[in-house]
């Protein structure tokens, strides 16, 4: 090799620059993993994004520990999150919606917090429904982000002008009092539903179902959605002669999201709709609603068959990744993070429970903070009194149908629901095929 | 064997192949790398939330889309929407092409602004016109209400019967300029002499139109059909923001199929499989256009 040679000696260079170049990028990935040792990695999705950084920041402070904080739309949430899963991502604790709960255990995503006494000791002061949705095959899962349920909302000033003096009881009743609504020419579709294909309609779904007396599987698991009087037939019809015959629900309901159904409601052009409790803040908040004042909550009218105003309940809580458990640092950082997010923070509180209710109006797990004199100013500010929702809420049930297979499920679900709304099938063919679906996925 | 090399290639071609080398190990990594790994995926039973399993079933996802009754209802879907979109954004196209070839005053402020439905983004597009689709508020209910055509506002994507021709509707409005341009460029392209020696030869405007201007616009004809075909069988964006597959399963294509299968169910093995069958379907399709168009072109 002589130094004649220019190209020998480049080569010789580049190989050498690319030498030192992965020497540097090792070491460099050496020392930020190094550097990030004590960050705990946090993923929400988007919601109550400014309440969160600012109880990080407060976490950060009473910890000094540094907080990772990332968030995905809800609508992509579940996938980002199971693609960084299975890509061993770093993550310690994330949201997980109780939907996903049996598919993220199944999948050896989350950590059971059992034996993690600083967390479990909450349970204590929780709605016994939240921890109830936590566990899976006999195990806990996590802590509380915040639980919520379908409330049945009524227009107050739509129904004075109806003459009506009391909001129904039952579902034969909306009908009764949305005819005399439509007759008195007040409005011309009465009762807002929100029926596209769209994450919230299984909520809606089985809040009907459930307030027709009904479940959509047995207790040992076994489809029961097709057969008559078991109520998710039911409810299908109800909502069907709703549409079609009544004529109290607009045709284009099969086209109306949840967010959509929102506006038209806050707009103060329907009497009655099933809404997320937590929107009742924003529905009466006159600079977001011309409704403002005037839309407040009732039990959840009963089907024919049902003992009680029962009404579809939800959680989102706190799960930690078993990377973070097994880890003896991240765990302790991971537990500390999740006490003071989902229980007590460092002063003794449940501050950022009461801040996510009278920032953003999400109900807590809680049960202590009920008592709160301004959690009873937030209800009777925003929703008339909190003695309806506690009411209904202590009949919320978690949806029968969440199984490791729940989306794909789902996905069939919802293309069944809409083939009734639109009187294409009857409820019958209709929820025959969902009950299809349900045994084949759970044989598979 | 490199000695042998070095004395085969002189010193420019090696210099061009280090020169070229770059840009075939960027193409290898980004296009044939993901090609042929996900025709591999497609041979495995993937489901990103059962990890502990990835059981070989080489072409067994094949066969359970080809059994499932569900992708011959989005073959279906496809189809209607594909043959809507193409053929009517063809003939406008070519109407629209014919118009701006014509010399009149503001033809160039016409042509720059019939460009603009195209450089709408996607997003923007299906946004829009599900608000004017909107049955309660929409303004296409409003504008027929006041001309005095329909009595109450009606449901467009609501309707099963209607959604795919609301969806293609919007697609057109927005393909409709880019083909109207390729076909103007072909149009110019075109020799006034043939005009003038058919004009001589007594053929009045529409023996020119189909004797001398159709046959010289084969090949603009060919790439117009060539790419709305590809794009339309493949589009998704306006499905996922004006209908989700719905209502019911009114609008559920093969691109919604892939979407669903790959990224709600997480069934990566399926959703490959189903992304090959579409490709082969599209690479056929150009196919059969270039071979009826191209070799008379």
């Amino acid at each position: 090799m002589s130094l004649s040679d220019p190209r020998s000696v480049s080569r010789r260079t580049v190989l050498k620059a690319a030498a030192a170049t992965a020497a540097i990028t090792v070491a460099a990935e050496h020392r930020s993993a190094w550097a990030q040792a004590p960050t705990i990695n946090f993923t929400s999705w988007s919601a109550a994004v400014d309440q969160v950084k600012s109880h990080v920041s407060a976490f950060e402070k009473a910890t000094n520990l540094k907080v990772n904080y990332e968030n995905f739309p809800w609508a992509q949430y579940r996938t980002s999150v199971v693609t960084r899963l299975v890509g061993n991502a770093p993550m310690d604790v994330l949201w997980v919606s109780d939907a996903w709960l049996p598919e993220f255990a199944e999948a050896g995503w989350l950590a059971t917090i059992d034996d993690v006494p600083e967390l479990v000791k909450y349970n204590a002061d929780a709605a016994p429904f939240c921890t109830q949705s936590m566990l899976y095959k006999g195990k806990q899962y996590g802590l509380a982000y915040y639980g919520d349920h379908m409330s049945f909302v009524y227009n107050t000033e739509i129904l004075a002008k109806a003459g009506i003096t009391t909001p129904p009881t039952t579902w034969a009743e909306v009908v009764e009092q949305s005819l005399k609504i439509k007759q008195t020419g007040v409005v011309e579709y009465p009762m807002l539903m929100a029926l596209a294909i769209d994450t919230w309609l299984i909520e809606f779904m089985s809040a009907m179902v459930f307030s027709h007396g009904g479940r959509f599987v047995d207790a040992a698991g076994s489809a029961i959605m097709a057969e008559t009087g078991k109520g998710v037939v039911e409810a299908a019809n109800w909502i069907r002669e709703a549409i079609h015959t009544h004529k109290i629900v607009a045709p284009g309901a099969v086209e109306t999201s949840e967010i959509t159904a929102l506006r038209a409601l806050g707009s103060g052009q329907h009497a009655f709709c099933i809404v997320p409790t937590y929107r009742l803040r924003a529905l009466n908040d006159p600079s977001q609603a011309t409704a403002a004042g005037k839309l407040r909550p009732t039990l959840m009218p009963k089907g024919p068959n049902a003992t009680a105003s029962a009404t579809c309940g939800w959680i989102r809580f706190y799960g930690m990744t078993p990377g973070a458990k097994a880890n003896a640092t991240r765990r302790a950082n991971a537990v500390k993070f999740m006490e003071f997010f989902g229980g007590k923070d460092t002063g003794g509180n449940y501050t950022l429970q009461k801040l996510l209710l009278t920032d953003v109006g999400l109900p807590f797990c809680t049960t202590p903070l009920s008592n709160d004199p301004e959690v009873k100013a937030f209800w009777t500010r925003w929703a008339g009194g909190g003695d309806v929702i506690a009411q209904q809420a202590a009949t919320a049930v978690k949806k029968d149908v969440i199984a490791p297979w729940f989306g794909e499920w789902n996905e069939t679900a919802n293309a069944a629901w809409q083939s009734i709304f639109l009187n294409r099938a009857t409820p019958q063919a209709a929820a025959a095929s969902m009950a299809q679906k349900w045994k084949e996925l759970r044989g598979s | 064997m490199l000695e042998r090399l070095g004395r085969q290639f002189g010193y420019d071609e090696r210099s061009a192949a280090l020169l070229v080398f770059p840009v075939f190990a960027v193409l290898m990594v980004v296009a044939v790398y993901p090609i042929v790994y996900s025709f591999y995926t497609s041979l495995f039973d993937i489901v990103l939330t059962r990890p502990w399993r990835r059981p070989f079933v080489g072409f067994g996802n094949y066969a359970r889309i080809f059994a499932d009754p569900q992708f011959w209802t989005a073959v279906q879907r496809t189809t209607v929407y594909t043959v809507v979109t193409v053929s009517i954004t063809t003939v406008m196209a070519l109407f629209v092409a014919l118009l701006l070839n014509e010399a009149f005053p503001g033809r160039r402020l016409l042509s720059a602004l019939i460009l603009l439905p195209w450089a709408t983004p996607s997003i923007v597009n299906g946004l829009m016109w599900k608000w004017i689709y909107d049955p309660g508020y929409g303004l296409l209910n409003g504008i027929l209400v006041q001309l005095g055509w329909i009595e109450k506002y009606i449901v467009w994507l609501g309707d099963p019967d209607k959604t795919l021709f609301m969806i293609a509707n919007a697609a057109i409005w927005k393909q409709m300029p880019l083909a109207a341009i390729l076909l103007l460029v072909s149009m110019k392209s075109i020799s006034n002499d043939l005009y003038r020696a058919a004009t001589v030869d007594g053929a009045n405007v529409f023996q020119r139109f189909l004797h001398v201007t159709l046959p010289a616009l084969k090949p603009g004809l060919m790439l117009v059909l060539v790419y709305e075909t590809m794009i339309s069988i493949r589009h998704f964006d306006l499905f996922l923001i004006m209908t989700q597959g719905g209502p019911g399963d009114a609008s559920y294509t093969l691109s919604w199929q892939i979407y669903v299968e790959t990224f709600r169910n997480l069934k990566f093995g399926i959703g490959a499989a189903l992304s090959y069958v579409l490709a082969l379907a599209t690479f056929i399709l150009s196919y059969l256009f270039i071979r009826g168009f191209g070799s008379k072109a």
